[in-house]
């Protein structure tokens, strides 16, 4: 299949992406490393996600990009005849061109080792709740007020009438951060990712966190409505995440 | 603490070099016997006569193993403060202070050593990110940081320069320190525009080091000062805290996109030294990151916030030694090195005593502030002897 090609390209990439692309599907971590912008080859390197046991990679599209930068997307064959897709993003530095970004598409939201209830099992009902269809946030049967984080009693009138009761996974955006660094493994093929802070109405304005989906491409700006659903584990084994849209 | 004014002072300083983490050819108590000897060596003290420890962060060496190690007569009083990161430098400083005027002490460390060898990375953070932050990629305190900043910039409308303007300030200082790991290598306005992002909206350079090292300061008693050959730095006044709806609230606490310094304890410190923020000569602002850096000057009332910060953060203001409100004159956490700001307390000492590598001319009046945005916070005003 002939590669797409969008824009007017500069001389040189096409074929250093193909050499690129090669490099990469041959396990020639010196050669991909050495396409890397140096101030950034670790986490370039622990950014994007691939099986080992590569067999080809294929240059599918070119975008030469207002800036002066060249988007490639190179589709990578396992031999299990898995195939996983790369964007990588080259700029032209003194020493050459470099990739500067590059990440896993689709994007898909990280899942680290960490979800289900805390050590003290304050937030169990809020983890039931995700199981059960239902974002439950707790609230003070005594004076009615909301609670988040969760608390062993109400810090308002001190009952221990604790309640869970289910708001609509419904708000709008508080803060936001996207955030590139792979600070664990289990973040690799995930990155860049955008978490939100999400200000719920119908919770008393108390805030939650998730994943933004579908955030690649897009500005998040705080105010944004967003909406919630339930992230399943893929084994069925570990606990469901609530994510966030833009609504 | 009614009646804290002047009533201690640091009279011995000492810090061991800044290791690249995880490098140390020492432990951690290692490290701080070295801090430790420091001081008490600038002080004129005979480290067997150290009756006190005190330390934060979650040290991991106990202020008791230190004193076994010193072989001191006796160990008279020991504390270590609460809550994660550097919110405690100051407060360990303040903690120290009232053991000496109380009497429960008369010679105090306060100490803080880092070996990433003995204490993992990031141990800054251990307890303080649970499943509701993790389990969505908040794993690490940048992001906790990097939420309120994105807040702090779009909405309170601070623009990013003051951010850019405190990190070239630290570097520019660190240019002046040859013990500052950052020494021999400025860093332009372009450098840190195009480093890498860590999480949206910090690069790389809006980011404090990690570095294995100690620092270690002697707190006595004003009346006993002349007992010592140290240069000493009085405590003005001290406060620490957590403001109303602040502290492990998983991203609601109330005053989100302060540094945590709520207006009562900024009153209070302010009150106790009879200080107006105008008289400050030199601050040393834990950067962890450079928003929440930004975040405590605005709480301070040092600068103020939404786009007029711009004008008051510029680089030439935050410098020694003629700027305005100089800042991180060693270089800070984000250029001198980091091991939860002990570093930062030791300059703030300096000043005073007028041996920075970047002094400010009579600086006479020295804030030191901790941990921005983290659970606790704290602050301490030193002054030098013609402030009391």
């Amino acid at each position: 299949m002939p590669v797409e090609v969008i824009g007017s390209l500069p001389p040189d990439i096409a074929d250093l992406v193909e050499r690129h692309g090669r490099a990469v599907a041959a396990g020639d971590l010196r050669a991909t490393m050495a396409d890397f912008r140096p101030d950034r080859i670790g986490q370039l390197a622990a950014s994007a996600s691939l099986p080992v046991d590569l067999e080809s990679s294929e240059v599918r599209r070119l975008v030469a990009e207002p800036d002066g930068s060249v988007t490639a997307f190179i589709r990578y064959r396992a031999a299990g005849g898995a195939a996983i897709l790369l964007r990588s993003r080259w700029v032209r530095l003194a020493e050459g061109w470099r990739v500067h970004q590059v990440r896993n598409l689709p994007e898909t939201p990280p899942r680290p080792p960490t979800e289900g209830p805390s050590d003290g099992g304050l937030d169990a009902p809020h983890w039931q709740g995700l199981r059960a269809g239902e974002l439950r946030i707790q609230r003070c049967g005594g004076c009615q007020r909301w609670i988040w984080a969760p608390r062993p009693m109400c810090p308002n009138c001190y009952s221990t009438d604790l309640r869970w009761p289910a708001v609509a996974p419904a708000g709008t955006v508080y803060s936001w951060t996207r955030t590139w660094q792979p600070f664990t493994p289990e973040l690799s093929g995930h990155l860049p990712y955008v978490v939100v802070l999400v200000e719920l109405p119908e919770a008393g304005g108390r805030r939650v966190l998730g994943v933004l989906r579908d955030s690649d491409a897009a500005t998040v700006r705080i105010g944004q409505p967003v909406k919630g659903d339930f992230d399943e584990p893929a084994d069925g084994q570990g606990w469901p995440l609530l994510r966030w849209s833009r609504s | 603490m009614t009646g804290q004014r002047g009533a201690a002072a640091v009279v011995g300083v000492g810090n061991t070099s800044f290791y690249k983490r995880g490098t140390s050819p020492h432990s951690s108590l290692q490290l701080t016997l070295q801090a430790v000897l420091d001081a008490c060596a600038d002080a004129g003290v005979d480290p067997r006569d150290v009756d006190g420890f005190v330390s934060y962060a979650n040290d991991s060496t106990e202020g008791l193993a230190v004193g076994a190690a010193l072989g001191v007569h006796e160990v008279r009083w020991s504390s270590l403060v609460w809550g994660g990161g550097g919110g405690g430098v100051a407060a360990a400083v303040n903690a120290a202070a009232a053991a000496v005027i109380s009497g429960q002490a008369e010679r105090v460390i306060v100490y803080r050593g880092l070996s990433e060898a003995d204490d993992g990375r990031q141990s800054y953070g251990k307890g303080h990110f649970p499943p509701l932050l993790s389990a969505h990629g908040v794993l690490t305190p940048v992001q906790v940081c990097a939420l309120r900043t994105q807040r702090l910039l779009e909405v309170d409308a601070v623009p990013a320069s003051a951010m850019r303007a405190l990190v070239l300030a630290d570097y520019h200082h660190a240019q002046n320190n040859p013990e500052a790991v950052a020494y021999g290598r400025p860093l332009s306005a372009e450098q840190y525009a195009d480093a890498r992002i860590v999480s949206e909206p910090f690069r790389l350079y809006d980011c404090s080091r990690e570095n294995d090292g100690a620092g270690a300061l002697l707190v006595v008693a004003a009346d006993r000062v002349p007992e010592y050959s140290g240069h000493p730095a009085y405590v003005l006044s001290g406060v620490q805290g957590a403001g109303p709806g602040w502290s492990e609230s998983v991203e609601n606490d109330d005053a989100y996109t302060s540094a945590g310094f709520h207006p009562a304890l900024v009153e209070r410190l302010w009150a106790q030294a009879a200080v107006k923020p105008g008289e400050v000569d030199v601050v040393q602002v834990y950067e962890n990151f450079s928003g929440p850096a930004v975040a405590s000057l605005i709480d301070f009332g040092l600068c103020p916030t939404g786009p007029d910060a711009g004008a008051v953060m510029t680089l030439e203001n935050l410098t020694a030694p003629s700027g305005r409100l100089p800042i991180n004159t060693a270089g800070g956490n984000i250029a001198e090195g980091f091991v939860h700001g002990i570093g930062l307390a030791v300059e703030a000492v300096r000043q005073i005593r007028g041996t920075s590598s970047n002094q400010v001319p009579g600086a006479d009046v020295s804030l030191l502030l901790g941990g921005p945005m983290a659970p606790l916070v704290s602050a301490t005003l030193f002054g030098s002897e013609s402030t009391l």
